[in-house]
């Protein structure tokens, strides 16, 4: 089977884009990946679109307006995984040796689709009596509080965090630092989580360019970051609950990426991983087995998921700080490693970066574990 | 006692009510293994056993966690408890909690309340469920309901 690699990325910035719609960002994206590779885009033979609310055949009306007809293309809707599983499709389509060099992208106009909180669907039992999103994990925060001693003030060093790296990333939608008083301010939305705890609505597009090691040695103009897991799981029905302070459904899909890259969680060196809400980069992290149960608070007020720190976390600014446009988001994960991965993280640079982890879960589907989780390891 | 006649029927089918306005929730039973599913599923998840048992659910529990939702749906008045609530069976079940919210408590008990719950697309009254503190444990009723009625 075909090593992967990722030969060039390109996202556009993540904000409201209200002058703009889907296409005209997702094709923004796809240039920029083409341009990013120096590749003749005739090279590309096939093309995965991820999104969740961009209408049928989204991704066919970017391929229009970047000349790329004919090749075949599927549209890829696994919540927030989307973005995600379109790169997994790529990495899946190399590894069986039918292509040599494939399109994944991601994209989300959702400023036209949402004005406030996502919600599930409402024939969902869990929807019926009044669950939203921000709601299931003021649940799992209020237990991983309790459990662990947590304060409230601890938990909103991650949105505190997560700003501080967006203001060093001019793609964010986010450009301004914040404060723990200002977190604890902001308006509630479920307790015990405000509104400064929870990812914004955003619209945004990103795009990588996905070869085979023979087509990277080839094409890659030494550039070339090796994609070297691309895991998938969906949530389990559990026949008895299980800990909402914890993540069996994180911590299967990373030990089958660690096992497929031949990698040790203490060999990762940085992550993005999926912080819809503040609460959630504890749950993920902790799930990935990058720090201890109940310690990740703690390590955060040591400084040790800052930049600069022993591991950093969501260096782009993450999903609360770069903005979180559903399709886009595990794309642009993927950009930012590379970018790490390459010396190219300008402010954001992490020392003798070379073995990244991306992380998106999404989805909530009444007595499942969570829907969709992907994780990615990416090497230098 | 509300009676359940004159309301519509709860749109997810995991609720049965009487004439009389009692009831209990829905869920399914493996005849093999013995585990029990809500909501209900065609399918046992440890053992694959297929055919399970539709089965009345207990309607005491206590409370696993719990969160206060300021922003909801339309439907829905704000602002309300919404807590899983753990049952003997071993199945956890979303609900709304009829509490004040500064007397909601991880691990309080609870029983199952059948009450009007909101209104179908016709703007005809359904009946739902809630939980709410379990009688003798302490714990006040909320003045307010949560859904608008
Ligand atoms: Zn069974």
């Amino acid at each position: 089977m075909n090593d992967v690699y990722v030969i060039g990325v390109g996202m556009t910035r993540f904000a409201k884009h209200a002058d703009r719609d889907v296409v005209s960002l997702g094709t923004e994206a796809v240039r920029a990946a083409i341009k990013d590779a120096n590749l003749d885009p005739r090279r590309i033979e096939a093309a995965y679109c991820g999104h969740v609310f961009q209408g049928m055949a989204a991704g066919q009306r970017v391929l229009a307006q970047v000349g790329l007809a004919g090749i075949p293309l599927a549209n890829v809707e696994n919540a927030c995984s989307s973005g995600a599983t379109a790169i997994r499709e790529a990495y899946l389509a190399i590894r069986a040796q039918e292509c040599e060099v494939v399109l994944a992208f991601g994209m989300e106009h959702l400023t036209s689709k949402f004005k406030g909180a996502l919600t599930p669907d409402e024939d969902d039992p869990e929807a019926a009596v009044g669950l939203t999103m921000p709601g299931v994990y003021a649940m799992r925060a209020r237990r991983y509080m309790e459990e662990y001693g947590t304060t409230r003030e601890q938990l909103a060093l991650i949105p505190v965090k997560n700003r501080a790296h967006a203001a060093l990333n001019p793609l964010a939608q986010f450009q301004d630092r914040i404060a723990v008083k200002q977190v604890l301010e902001s308006r509630p939305i479920a307790d015990p989580l405000r509104l400064l705890d929870c990812s914004p609505i955003s619209d945004g597009a990103a795009a990588v360019i996905v070869t085979s090691d023979a087509a990277a040695r080839r094409l890659g103009g030494g550039r070339a970051i090796r994609l070297a897991a691309s895991s998938l799981r969906t949530g389990s029905v559990e026949p008895e609950p299980t800990s909402m302070s914890f993540e069996p459904l994180t911590h299967a899909t990373a030990r089958d990426a660690y096992e497929r890259a031949g990698i040790a969680p203490e060999e990762v060196g940085f992550a993005e991983v999926h912080d819809c809400f503040s609460i959630a980069e504890a749950l993920r992290v902790e799930g990935l087995g990058l720090f201890g149960r109940g310690e990740y608070l703690l390590a955060v007020e040591r400084g040790d998921a800052s930049l600069g720190g022993r591991m950093p976390v969501n260096p782009s600014g993450g999903l609360l700080g770069k903005g979180h446009p559903l399709g886009a988001t595990g794309v642009a994960q993927v950009v930012e490693l590379v970018r790490q991965l390459r010396g190219e993280g300008a402010e954001r640079q992490i020392e003798n970066a070379t073995v990244g982890l991306a992380h998106c879960r999404g989805g909530k589907a009444a007595g499942v574990d969570g829907a969709a989780c992907t994780v990615q390891i990416l090497t230098r | 006692m509300t009676t359940a006649t004159n309301y519509a029927s709860f749109k997810p089918a995991v609720l049965h009510v009487t004439p009389e306005g009692t009831g209990h929730l829905i869920g399914t039973r493996c005849p093999t293994c013995g585990a029990h599913f809500f909501p209900p599923r065609a399918v046992c998840s440890r053992c694959l056993t297929e055919d399970l048992q539709t089965v009345g659910l207990s309607d005491a529990g206590t409370l696993y966690t719990f969160t206060v939702i300021h922003q909801s749906t339309p439907g829905f008045q704000i602002p309300y408890v919404l807590g899983y609530v753990d049952l003997p069976e071993g199945v956890r079940v979303l609900a709304q909690i009829g509490v004040a919210a500064e007397q909601a408590r991880i691990g309080m008990p609870l029983d199952l309340s059948i009450e009007p719950f909101g209104e179908d697309k016709d703007g005809n009254p359904m009946l739902g469920y809630r939980f709410r503190p379990a009688r003798g444990s302490g714990a006040g009723t909320p003045a307010a309901a949560s859904v608008k009625e």
